[in-house]
């Protein structure tokens, strides 16, 4: 292994993310290809963490996009913050200015509402870390202006004129599926996906996560966790429920699973009525055994 | 685009000393399995040899992994790509990197002449997909043109001859492509203005004295999103392949169509139909046909809601294509459908045998369905395809 991918994995452990060698590749990758990342996966599995831990290693500002259906350019890039523009127009009547000059105060600097994109590219001392969260959630229209924005990264404001980044952003992108990106997004950017963590993992995200924990229990939530993602379910549990729940069987110092502590903290985990009752009916048919590590 | 690479002669393991030319190899061979390599990707893919422990396969896997693999399906052609290509050879050369190509094994024998001419017929309507020629504009919906097509319209699909298909396919696109922009030019009447769009308004006032004449924003209004589950499993085929044509000559009024086909199990097939070869997809509508197990809707359905949760939203119509034949249990179905239905803002169940008219949906599949249905409908000619346009608006 790579001495840079090791001491990749070493930082994210010590930003407190548990790790494994797929996701420390990729970062690398990303980071010395400078090239955007996209990282797939079910909800809540840690695809925005990767983008925060990234930030906290190279110690740099994180710049978030959240997107939503309906986020537009302006919304993304820059706006004018028309409302002080008219207020400054208004207050300035009485001062008889040249059209040109009122114009030339009006689109300067500080009228310009920045959004994270042009936050991204005007970063002045180094390199952020831009995330754009839930791709998926934009409209195609948005996705093909992003495109536009990370091949150059450089904007035109036609007042202003064209600004260019001189520390080019860390671009992590995130997405849930609800929508297939284009393929040309795809072609651009590494590709990553974060799959539910194995026992293992799990096992140590919440040694790491929740060290309140004594270790049989641990152990039994993440073997719990385990097997109730292999029952059916509409809302599959992703690891931040694992830790809401860890967090809480800590907080009631409970020291092993039975089915009363279950039955009481399972809110924690499953969030979905037909899933409580599919859980009830597996316990039912299999026992709650099947859910639990064998004791050794 | 097509061509592959030039084969290599198989040369013995320790003559070939250029890692990139394996690599383009390596892209070639990918390439041919299906995935869109694009040449940027390769030269990306060099470059990242430089920043990899080219001893470490693991990593090399994974590192290419990312370059080369852009959705989680092509993992597995990938990994099999991977395996066949790459070889361990710490043992034969250990001078070497770590890794040595094998020559490309054969991407697969080429389709025979009467297996293409097979598919011709399907593909001369999907191939002309999404182009607008518009030597058809501004004629009216109930005229598709020539008086004989109309009987056309109005006959089940199942009853056509083979050359008659490839007609009722072209004339199935030129419906779509006129509802197409119907319903895209369709505007409602806006009964409350809009926010003010202050950079119009400063726009329009220039040159007033105050902010006279204001300028409304309408809120963007928000396409429609289709999820297509299809039934492929016997006579339904037929159905399914008519209904996708239809709606994917609709697309572009939707905000996007995600489109599954079922049978036994469930596909997702979206990325084949947006790909690059629709003979591809038409392919693998009969490649997942699953004769012998039945048709498991509910199962299917299942499958759709645990790997898809976050498709169906309330700016979704669900759609599903099926003859209510199931061989599972009916409960699970009715579950199934039901989580679909909460979440989504209308399901429309499609059953071509609903155009026959002693036909009762007596099935035990469609009766628990039934109760769960907004909109249930036959789909089985080309007039009941124009009908179904009206009911995909929200």
């Amino acid at each position: 292994m790579r001495d840079e991918i090791r001491k990749i994995q070493g930082l994210m452990e010590e930003a407190q993310y548990v790790t494994d060698a797929p996701v420390a590749t990729s970062v690398h990758l990303a980071m010395s290809l400078r090239k955007p990342l996209l990282i797939e996966g079910h909800a809540g599995v840690g695809k925005t963490e990767v983008a925060k831990v990234m930030s906290r290693m190279l110690h740099t500002r994180l710049i978030r996009l959240q997107c939503y259906e309906g986020l537009d350019a302006s919304t993304a890039l820059y706006e004018w913050n028309y409302q002080k523009q008219l207020l400054h127009i208004k207050l300035g009547e009485k001062a008889q200015r040249g059209v040109d000059e009122q114009e030339h105060e009006i689109f300067s600097e500080p009228f310009l509402l920045r959004r994270p994109l042009l936050q991204a590219i005007t970063q002045k001392d180094q390199s952020p870390v831009l995330l754009v969260d839930e791709i998926d959630r934009s409209d195609e229209e948005l996705e093909a202006f992003m495109l536009e924005v990370f091949a150059e990264w450089q904007v035109t404001i036609p007042e202003i004129g064209t600004i260019s980044a001189t520390y080019p952003p860390h671009v992590v992108l995130t997405s849930n599926r609800t929508r297939e990106l284009s393929d040309a997004l795809r072609r651009r950017c590494l590709y990553l996906w974060i799959d539910y963590p194995s026992y293992d993992k799990e096992l140590r995200i919440v040694e790491r996560k929740v060290p309140g924990l004594n270790a049989r229990l641990a152990s039994e939530v993440a073997r719990f966790m385990e097997s109730l993602r292999r029952v059916r379910l509409a809302k599959v549990p992703g690891v931040a429920e694992t830790l809401d729940w860890a967090q809480a069987l800590a907080a009631l110092h409970a020291d092993y699973l039975d089915a009363e502590l279950i039955s009481e903290t399972l809110g924690c985990v499953l969030k979905d009525a037909d899933d409580m009752k599919r859980f009830s009916a597996e316990v039912a048919k299999s026992g709650l055994a099947s859910f639990l590590p064998v004791q050794g | 685009m097509s061509e592959s690479p030039r084969r290599a002669p198989a040369a013995p393991a320790t003559e070939i000393r250029s890692l990139a030319a394996a690599v383009v190899r390596f892209a070639g061979l990918l390439r041919r399995h299906g995935l869109p390599v694009t040449l940027v990707q390769v030269t990306d893919a060099v470059r990242a040899l430089e920043h990899l422990d080219l001893g470490d396969r693991n990593e090399v896997y994974l590192g290419l992994r990312a370059l080369f693999v852009g959705r989680p399906e092509d993992a597995a052609v990938y990994e099999r790509c991977f395996q066949e290509f790459w070889r361990a050879t710490f043992e034969l050369a250990p001078e070497l990197p770590g890794l040595i190509p094998v020559g490309p094994s054969d991407g697969g024998p080429a389709p025979t002449d009467a297996k293409e001419r097979e598919q011709k017929r399907e593909t001369v309507a999907l191939d002309a997909w999404g182009e607008d020629t518009s030597d058809d504009d501004g004629e009216p919906l109930g005229v598709p043109g020539v008086s004989d097509r109309e009987a056309l319209t109005s006959q089940d699909f199942s009853t056509f001859s083979a050359d008659q298909l490839d007609e009722v396919l072209r004339l199935t696109i030129q419906i779509a492509r006129r509802l197409a922009r119907r319903l895209s030019h369709r505007r409602r009447p806006v009964r409350r203005r809009g926010r003010v769009d202050l950079r119009r308004t400063l726009r329009a006032n220039l040159t007033k004295p105050e902010l006279i004449e204001l300028r409304y924003r309408e809120r963007k209004r928000r396409k429609v999103r289709l999820v297509l589950l299809c039934d492929v499993s016997g006579s339904m085929d037929l159905y399914s392949r008519f209904l996708l044509q239809f709606l994917f000559a609709l697309q572009k009024v939707f905000s996007q169509v995600e489109t599954f086909t079922f049978s036994t199990r469930l596909t997702r097939i979206t990325e084949h139909l947006h790909a690059r070869s629709y003979r591809q997809v038409l392919r693998r509508l009969t490649d997942v046909r699953d004769w012998s197990g039945g048709t498991r809707i509910g199962e299917s359905l299942a499958q759709f809601n645990h790997e898809w949760p976050y498709m169906v939203d309330r700016r979704t119509i669900v759609i599903v294509l099926s003859d209510g034949w199931d061989t599972g249990d009916p409960e699970v179905l009715s579950a199934e459908l039901m989580r679909i239905k909460r979440r989504a803002g209308r399901v429309i169940w499609l059953n071509p045998l609903l155009g026959n008219a002693s036909y009762e949906p007596l099935t035990r599949g469609m009766v628990a369905a039934l109760p769960l249905i907004d909109h249930f409908a036959a789909a089985h000619n080309l007039a009941s395809l124009r009908e179904l346009a009206s009911k995909l608006t929200l």
